[in-house]
């Protein structure tokens, strides 16, 4: 595998994994901007303008888009968080070109009034299809009890009100300000031809304004509130569904790889100490852990499902096990198991153009940094169980947390 | 595209499907046992799953634990489960690690303990599922649907009954291990970085001494009514409807996978234009292809909020009315390139090559190359798939509704 780059005199960075081995090629736009850059009103633009840029430039139909994604046999899509919109299609090699002319050409979008009515109400849709889905919001305003007023606490889809409220323009605005050439990366991975690639963005992109990397609004975040409890009722559930928050490594943080390890130790959706104690008894649906990361901030994220009322004590069993594993350790066994597991995912995963998009892209959008599978591989096997130790150390995983339970009844008798 | 594909038979009918693709590092192997639900005896739904899940729990003279952790120390992404024909047990890989995970498969599959000390962990892990399906309403609606569409056993799920599981015995479980967890019919693909001789000598070694059954044929029952609804208090309501088109194994699956890719397999397709692009009805919208061997099912489903449900119901009805007759080129050919590069992608993942050999190898006796795939789609025209669909335009539909009220089905749905 070889990593080219190459940036272009507006400030876009042009980057590419090429592989031998791939039959497919993966490219996308990384705009460097997400709910944590939206300004009071303009909460949820972001994702919402994620759904626009899909209708249409001023001389490309949004029904053209899709027309000509599924006429080159495109696994096409986008998606929204925190700190990024993505837009990505994964393709045969023959086809690049004819992708990233599209792609290019959609992130300087029409934004027009009508289509911006009619997907107003998609996006109200999926709001309302999440909210009636496990975890019923749980998961959102546990962010937002952690973070408190901090764009991060932020959910990324809005909700009813502030879409229902936003204009257009304010839209078209955000975008002036949000998608300049310097906050994005064009990156790819598989069978890329690097020449054509940069060749096409200098055609396509080269008119777009000059514009260094717009910097993010948002404060650092604050340290968690910490020790807040929430409920969320819904009386139809059959589950009660909990979030735990509690802070963790950010992704500037050298042990940012150790708290990833630790919570496959700790939560993997098998074979950990969570697993054993409450998936493999039947007492919980589902209990996991996972390392989170933002640019400035992290999380330890805890998600139990179970009965109703076995929410409060389970919750309580798992800050014990937390607090215990701090306590006394990890034993050379169980550490092996976790890194042996992240090793064979970083593996696997390498295997597939599309993943290493998200990996390479991701990475450098966020840090300039470029690591191939073998530079991961390498990070994860010099890991050692003082590294975990560390973090437990660190990052009091059984202090203060945020937690939301929703459910049928979870209010205490 | 050049392929190296391999099977072999062993005395007790046990099926070995491999692929070598040298440029992986990766190894993906999968066990299929024909032990899936729908030999669950009425009263016991469920039974499978359970079963499934306890042959994890202890096994030749690993106990419970001592199989994941050997899995997963070996680096092994592992999954288990059970459908309607089958109990699957596969892994992904390290090439280097798959003698590590051999001898861990052939004890699960032919040694399971069942030991008592874990039946009612088990009985609680189905349980915790069954009742997180509950607050699933996509999945709700989907096998509300199936259980009206199909007849018994196909249409019942699964996953299981709450009160099925609730009531059985370990010795329920002994004993449909016992009859069902057998050759023949069991299938072992493996694909990746393999090497094929070694790999059968391996498989023979391990798995030669696995005593056959006797087989055990599924009688289907009467299917159930074609309009149903779920009440359920939320704010959107979805719905879902399905018809029958030919199986997998009929030629004529292509045409019919044609017509529903138009009408709702990608952003382009009717569906999603109409619905969704224009409309904003809701977010998601689609139909598929789903096929068993002896017969398949074409299934649409949309979620949306409750007022504007009967609206989105009625324009997927009318879209499914205006598809015979009306296929343009340009959407066959959009068809055409989907398919192959979904076709082609398969390659870089050993998985996924492994799962669709041995689908094939169920389906059709056979594992196709990607060029004979391809081929059946290349040729396609619209005059062949609109022949077939004049012959079988969409009848006799099942339509089901899950949110506070019923829908009306403003169609004849025999006509």
């Amino acid at each position: 595998m070889d990593f080219l780059h190459e940036r272009l005199p507006n400030g876009l960075d042009v980057i590419a994994e090429t592989s031998a081995a791939a039959v497919s090629t993966s490219l996308g736009f990384f705009v460097q901007t997400g709910a944590r850059d939206e300004r009071g009103p303009e909460h949820g633009v972001s994702h919402f303008l994620e759904h626009m840029v899909f209708k249409g430039t001023p001389d490309l139909s949004g029904d053209e888009i899709n027309r000509r994604f599924d006429a080159l046999g495109a696994a096409a899509n986008a998606f929204t968080s925190e700190e990024d919109t993505v837009y990505y299609a994964t393709v045969l090699p023959e086809r690049q070109d004819e992708a990233l002319d599209l792609l290019a050409r959609m992130m300087r979008p029409a934004l027009r009034g009508a289509d911006f009515d009619t997907e107003k109400l998609v996006i109200l849709e999926e709001i309302r299809m999440y909210d009636d889905q496990p975890p019923f919001g749980a998961d959102e305003r546990c962010r937002a009890a952690h973070f408190g007023p901090h764009p991060l606490g932020r959910s990324v889809l809005g909700t009813v009100e502030s879409i229902g409220g936003l204009p257009v323009e304010a839209m078209r605005d955000y975008h002036r300000r949000r998608y300049a050439p310097g906050s994005m990366v064009l990156a790819a991975a598989g069978a890329v031809d690097f020449a054509a690639l940069v060749a096409g963005a200098r055609r396509l992109c080269a008119d777009w304004e000059p514009q260094a990397a717009t910097p993010r609004i948002a404060p650092p975040p604050p340290a968690s509130a910490g020790g807040v409890t929430e409920r969320i009722v819904r009386p139809a559930a059959a589950l009660a569904y909990a979030t735990r928050l509690t802070p963790g490594p950010s992704e500037a943080h050298a042990d940012r790889f150790a708290a990833k390890l630790l919570a496959t130790v700790l939560g993997d959706g098998s074979g950990s100490r969570l697993y054993w104690e409450f998936v493999d008894t039947g007492a919980a649906e589902q209990a996991t852990l996972h390392h989170q990361e933002f640019l400035d901030a992290g999380l330890f994220l805890t998600q139990l499902s179970c009965d109703a009322a076995d929410a409060d004590e389970l919750l309580d069993r798992v800050r014990d096990i937390y607090a215990s594993t701090a306590r006394d350790g990890i034993s050379a066994r169980e550490f092996e198991q976790a890194r042996n597991k992240l090793a064979a995912r970083v593996v696997l995963a390498g295997e597939r153009p599309r993943r290493r998009l998200f990996e390479v892209g991701g990475e450098w959008a966020h840090a300039g940094v470029y690591r191939s599978v073998v530079d991961s591989l390498t990070i994860v096997e010099s890991l050692t169980r003082d590294d975990l130790a560390r973090v437990l150390a660190t990052w009091n995983l059984a202090g203060p947390a945020a937690t939301v339970i929703a459910g049928p009844d979870t209010a205490h008798a | 595209m050049k392929q190296s594909l391999f099977t072999a038979t062993l005395d007790n009918g046990i099926t070995l499907l491999g692929e070598h693709l040298p440029d992986l590092e990766s190894v993906a192997v999968a066990f299929h046992a024909p032990a899936g639900a729908v030999h669950d005896p009425a009263g016991q739904s469920g039974l499978a799953t359970l079963a499934g899940e306890l042959c994890l729990r202890g096994a030749g003279d690993r106990t419970s634990r001592e199989i994941v952790e050997s899995l997963e120390h070996a680096g092994v992404q592992w999954s288990q489960g059970v459908s309607a024909t089958h109990a699957s047990f596969s892994g992904a890989m390290v090439a280097r690690r798959l003698p590590e995970a051999m001898p861990i498969y052939a004890d699960l599959l032919q040694r399971p303990r069942l030991p008592d000390g874990e039946f009612e962990n088990a009985r609680q892990m189905v349980l915790q599922n069954l009742a997180g399906t509950e607050d699933d309403p996509a999945h709700r609606t989907l096998l509300a649907l199936r259980r009206l569409h199909l007849p018994a056993p196909w249409g019942r799920p699964t996953e299981g009954v709450s009160a099925d599981v609730e009531a059985l015995a370990l010795d329920d479980v002994r004993h449909f291990v016992t009859e069902h967890l057998r050759p023949p019919g069991v299938i072992v693909a493996v694909a990746g970085r393999i090497a094929w001789d070694d790999f059968v000598s391996r498989v023979e070694r391990e798995f030669a001494g696995w005593e056959p059954g006797p087989g055990h044929p599924v009688t289907a029952g009467p299917r159930g009514p074609h309009v149903g609804h779920v009440p359920h208090d939320a704010q959107q309501t979805h719905v879902a409807l399905a018809w029958t088109v030919p199986p997998y194994r009929d030629p004529a699956s292509y045409a019919a996978t044609a017509a529903l890719g138009i009408l709702g397999g990608g952003a382009s397709s009717r569906l999603f234009t109409e619905v969704r692009e224009r409309r904003g009805l809701c977010y998601g919208v689609s139909a598929g292809y789903q096929t068993h061997r002896d017969f398949a099912l074409a299934v649409c489903h949309a979620g949306t909020t409750a007022a504007r449900a009967q609206e989105t119901l009625d324009v997927i009805l009318a879209e499914i009315d205006r598809l015979p007759g009306s296929i343009t080129a340009a959407e066959l050919d959009r068809v055409k390139a989907r398919a192959k590069s979904g076709l082609v992608m398969q390659q870089e993942s050993s998985a996924a090559r492994a799962g669709a050999m041995a689908r094939q190898w169920y389906h059709l006796g056979r594992v196709q190359t990607l060029a004979e795939e391809l081929a059946h789609y290349d040729g396609l025209t619209v005059a062949g798939v609109e022949a077939w669909l004049a012959d079988n335009p969409p009848r006799d539909l099942t339509v089901v509704s899950l949110g506070r009220e019923p829908l009306e089905v403003r169609r004849g749905l025999s006509a």
